[in-house]
């Protein structure tokens, strides 16, 4: 899959969405629970406004030094014995990671939870090349099965789909035979997976934070395949956004707290592992090669422009946990495997605005986004700042409303012409008028009054009524 | 042996003339801000660490045994036990020796026909094999982080990445001394041995509780790829 | 104390009875107002649909219009924002980013002033029934203005307040957003509106007109009975 995956319009992505009664159902639900979750983690730390300036002046510092860093990232990874590859676009880091394969002769690639292998359309490549890639997050896997649905929610990929769907989808691709249950789901998915584990040559990973200092990567689930990824294949290939970096462990342990009470509101996920190089001398267990490949795709151009602040982002899902648009339309809405407020901002940055110019305007600037980011990413002024750019200097927006907004430049600056405008807006709207309610708007009011009342243009104004009253100060 | 690096110089110095400067070839890491890591559990005494720890196992599926350095030949074999006995993967520790756990291991449950293995560097990747049959993986814990109820373990060729991993259940045996507030002394006890000279270890690993999932419709599962059950068991040894 | 309003267009036009209790309110507490003539639109709907140079001009006559004014104070949470926000837009333009300043710092939303500045929680209101009450989104996160709102309900005689399911999602509206983005804006104010039906109150309370409009609208609409008042409103019911 590659960032994009729906070639309808977003308009229509959103109807089908808003019909998909289960979906939303099962997204108010999440957001309930991991809403309440998240705050209970922030609060009983009780500064949790000090851990998040923190996490952000963490994230600030590397990336203004980030080559820095990549570099003595990549020394130490390499002086561990294991192979750094920098991949500009997508196609070199999915190429390379093809030619690691074949140069071991792999065939069973199996992989852990990343979405930069999403973004870099790894899969499609792999399979192309004659590997058999598995996903090994349990939400990965149900969606590989089924026909490779994109997931609808960076940390809960499967989101939108019930036991009864995946009960069936169980049922037509694996001969499952047992009921909806989630525990009975699961175990079955833990036999088949535990199998696969055991015969794959190739692990592919990707990477929650890489630790400059001493060459490591970090993985954090809640599942531990990724453990199993990384513990059993002879080659460990791991893939990292080029951002994914910290200076230390020190900081390391920061954002990993930040993350998990971010994403699911616990304190420390099951297993939080930090992998530094190859398996060592005499391990039996742990890969015997081990790569990293550091993609750009885009990223370099994001930094030192006024969006760099999104390349803060740890990946946690609280902005989309507590998103009231994600809410209602779901992940797939947005027809990027990026989505709600963080793939608001990175879809139209990292895929271009053809595809994703509506995003940014598919958020209400509400803030909730803003509020629960734990490295204080400004998303929703990221999100105005693409509509500033969308409509004054790509002129995306239709004329009418450039024209509109022209007015609203001259009418809203002088008292007189609003003074005007808004007497005979009483007067204009008064055929429209019935019970001091508008029903039926004429002009740009219809698409308000299609759903809601509208009040009517008061006979009296706020300023009319106070000159009478106070005679005009 | 020295790995290799592949179009670093171009890459990074893309991302310098983006930021609009050269290339940075010494950075100092400021001194932060902010340090709320530093006020969690700070001045605790190791027996408030512990009831924290006994209340997080709670929120962790994590069943917390605590026991006598006397009573814990009893204490784990009831444990082991409780899940249903060997096969059991243990790592070559010296510490099930300092522990006083020798005779039960090497005698009393080879005679109940407990199988135990215990990880032999030599015997390579059988060990691997021999973990993915046990029932039970059992190792110490190298630093108990109280807050988030976690065992961190650092693995060496004596101390295999699978005996937490692949067995059906794991038991963590904590010395009360390995008790620290969070994370953060992990940390610090990972800067202490970069100092020293010493490298980081392969792989560490932080456990907390058994493996679960909340994929299918938000509802937590207990056990889907690493161990179903787990178990800690506290030793008093201070 | 002197007091300059800003009124909003929203409340000029639409909601004039909510400024009227606004203005009672604060002369009762005995603040001497004033309507500085030359107010318009503080420019946020042009702003936040991205047309940020069409807006200045609009910023620009409201800093003009309260230069001399000691206090301002607004019965919109996100007016006043927007306002708040004035000296980051004109943070590179030398000859108004100290006056954005100066306005910034001296505008109030209502309930802010009221208990931030003149101190007082309880005006003397009474309004029999139950309210619930919908934190806008512009005032509770970015204006930061949290309390006050709850502490001047709180002492409403005879008004029993009940807490609004999942109050911290937005009612939908967001400016042009409610007509450019109308499926989805839909959706969100029929949970709004559900929640609010489901406390069982007599009025739906708030603080921002825009957010009112677009309850209020759709609540009739569905021929949902519940009314929906200005906190300026509530505060002003002596019954």
């Amino acid at each position: 899959m590659s960032m994009k995956f729906s070639t309808k319009n977003f308009a229509d992505r959103t109807k089908d969405n808003i019909s998909d009664e289960f979906m939303r159902q099962a997204v108010a639900g999440a957001q309930e629970r991991l809403h309440g979750r998240r705050l209970d983690a922030a609060e009983e730390l009780g500064n949790w406004e000090e851990w998040r300036s923190h996490g952000e002046e963490i994230r600030q510092h590397v990336l203004e030094n980030l080559d820095y860093y990549l570099h003595q990232l990549s020394e130490n990874v390499a002086q561990r014995g294991g192979h750094v590859f920098f991949a500009k676009t997508a196609e070199e880091a999915s190429n390379y990671v093809r030619e690691v394969i074949e140069k071991k002769d792999g065939k069973k690639v199996v992989k852990s939870k990343s979405m930069v292998t999403e973004e870099i359309n790894l899969n499609a490549v792999l399979e192309e090349a004659g590997c058999e890639v598995i996903e090994t997050d349990l939400g990965e896997y149900i969606l590989q099965i089924d026909d490779h649905d994109p997931p609808s929610h960076i940390v809960a990929p499967a989101l939108h789909k019930n036991r009864e769907q995946i009960r069936e989808v169980f049922e037509d691709k694996l001969d499952y035979k047992n009921t909806s249950k989630p525990e009975e789901l699961a175990l079955h998915a833990r036999e088949k997976l535990r199998q696969e584990f055991l015969a794959a040559d190739i692990g592919i990973t990707g990477c929650n934070f890489a630790i400059a200092e001493t060459g490591s990567i970090s993985l954090v689930t809640n599942e531990g395949n990724a453990r199993l990824v990384s513990a059993l294949p002879k080659t460990q290939i791991t893939v990292m956004g080029m951002e994914r970096i910290v200076p230390s462990f020190e900081e390391f342990e920061v954002l990993v707290s930040l993350l998990t009470r971010s994403a699911v509101g616990q304190k420390l996920t099951s297993y939080v592992t930090a992998l530094t190089g190859p398996k060592g001398e005499g391990d039996a267990d742990g890969p015997e090669e081990f790569h990293l490949v550091i993609v750009d795709n885009g990223r370099s151009e994001i930094l030192g422009t006024e969006f760099q602040s999104i390349l803060q982002c740890i990946r946690c899902a609280a902005c989309v946990n507590v998103c009231p648009v994600y809410r209602h339309i779901g992940g797939h809405s947005y027809g990027s495997i990026y989505s709600g407020p963080i793939g608001a901002v990175l879809s139209p940055l990292l895929g271009g605005y053809d595809d994703f110019k509506e995003l940014p305007f598919a958020s209400t600037l509400c803030g909730a986004c803003t509020d629960a980011c734990p490295v204080k990413i400004p998303l929703h002024e990221l999100l105005h700042t693409h509509r500033q750019i969308i409509v004054e200097e790509e002129g995306r927006a239709p004329i009418s409303e450039r024209l509109a907004m022209k007015a609203f430049g001259i009418g809203a600056s002088s008292n007189p012409l609003y003074s005007m405008g808004s007497k005979a807006a009483s007067t204009a709207m008064k055929p429209f008028t019935k019970n001091e309610r508008i029903s039926k708007g004429p002009g740009p009011l219809k698409e308000w009054t299609d759903l809601r009342e509208f009040p009517a243009v008061g006979n009296t104004r706020f300023r009319d009524w106070f000159y009478d009253q106070k005679g005009g100060k | 042996m020295t790995g290799t690096i592949q179009n670093r110089e171009a890459f990074l110095s893309g991302i310098a003339s983006q930021l609009g400067r050269a290339q940075k070839a010494q950075v100092e890491k400021p001194v932060w801000k902010h340090q709320p890591q530093r006020k969690v559990l700070t001045g605790a005494s190791t027996d408030e660490l512990l009831d924290v720890l006994r209340n997080q196992c709670e929120h962790i599926h994590t069943e917390l045994i605590e026991t006598k350095l006397v009573d814990l030949p009893a204490a784990l074999d009831n444990a082991v036990k409780l899940y249903g006995g060997g096969p059991l993967s243990l790592w070559n520790d010296e510490r099930f020796e300092e522990y006083g756990l020798t005779r039960l291991i090497e005698s009393d449950w080879p005679a109940e026909n407990i199988e135990v293995h215990t990880w032999q560097a030599e015997l390579g990747e059988r060990n691997v094999e021999l973990a993915e049959q046990a029932n039970i993986g059992i190792t110490f814990s190298d630093l108990t982080l109280a807050e988030s109820g976690t065992v961190v373990l650092l693995s060496s060729s004596d101390k295999g990445r699978s005996v937490s991993l692949l067995p059906t259940n794991y038991i963590a045996i904590i010395p009360k001394s390995t008790l620290v507030p969070r994370i953060t002394q992990a940390a610090d006890l990972i800067r202490e041995k970069i100092d020293s000279g010493e490298q980081v270890p392969s792989c560490i690993n932080f456990i907390t509780g058994p493996s679960n999932s909340a994929d299918i419709e938000m509802n937590l599962v207990i056990g889907v790829h690493g161990p179903v059950r787990a178990a800690y068991i506290v030793i008093e040894d201070c | 104390m002197k007091v300059s309003l800003f009124i909003t267009c929203l409340v000029d036009m639409f909601y004039a009875h909510a400024g009227k209790d606004m203005a009672e309110v604060l002369e009762r507490q005995g603040c001497e107002l004033s309507f500085p003539k030359g107010q318009v639109c503080c420019g946020q709907p042009a702003y936040n649909s991205g047309y940020v140079e069409n807006s200045k001009s609009a910023m620009k006559n409201m800093i003009k219009t309260f230069e001399g004014a000691e206090y301002v104070v607004t019965p919109s949470g996100s007016c006043a924002t927007m306002f708040k926000m004035y000296p980051e837009i004109f943070a590179n333009d030398a000859r108004w980013k100290d006056k954005a300043q100066a306005l910034a710092d001296k505008t109030y939303e209502f309930t802010e002033f009221l208990v931030d500045v003149l101190k007082v929680e309880d005006v003397g209101a009474k309004l029999t029934g139950k309210g619930t009450y919908h934190p806008s989104c512009h005032m509770t996160r970015l204006l930061g203005v949290k309390e006050p709102p709850k502490k001047l309900l709180a002492q409403v005689e005879g008004l029993e307040m009940i807490p609004l399911p999942n109050a911290h999602n937005c009612c939908g509206f967001g400016g042009t957003f409610s007509v450019k983005m109308g499926d989805i804006s839909e959706q969100m104010v029929d949970e709004k509106v559900n929640s609010a039906m489901v406390t069982e109150a007599d009025y739906l309370i708030g603080a921002d007109c825009g957010c009112l409009m677009n309850i209020g609208g759709r609540a009739e609409r569905t021929g949902k009975k519940i009314r929906v008042m200005h906190i300026a409103e509530v505060l002003n019911s002596r019954e």
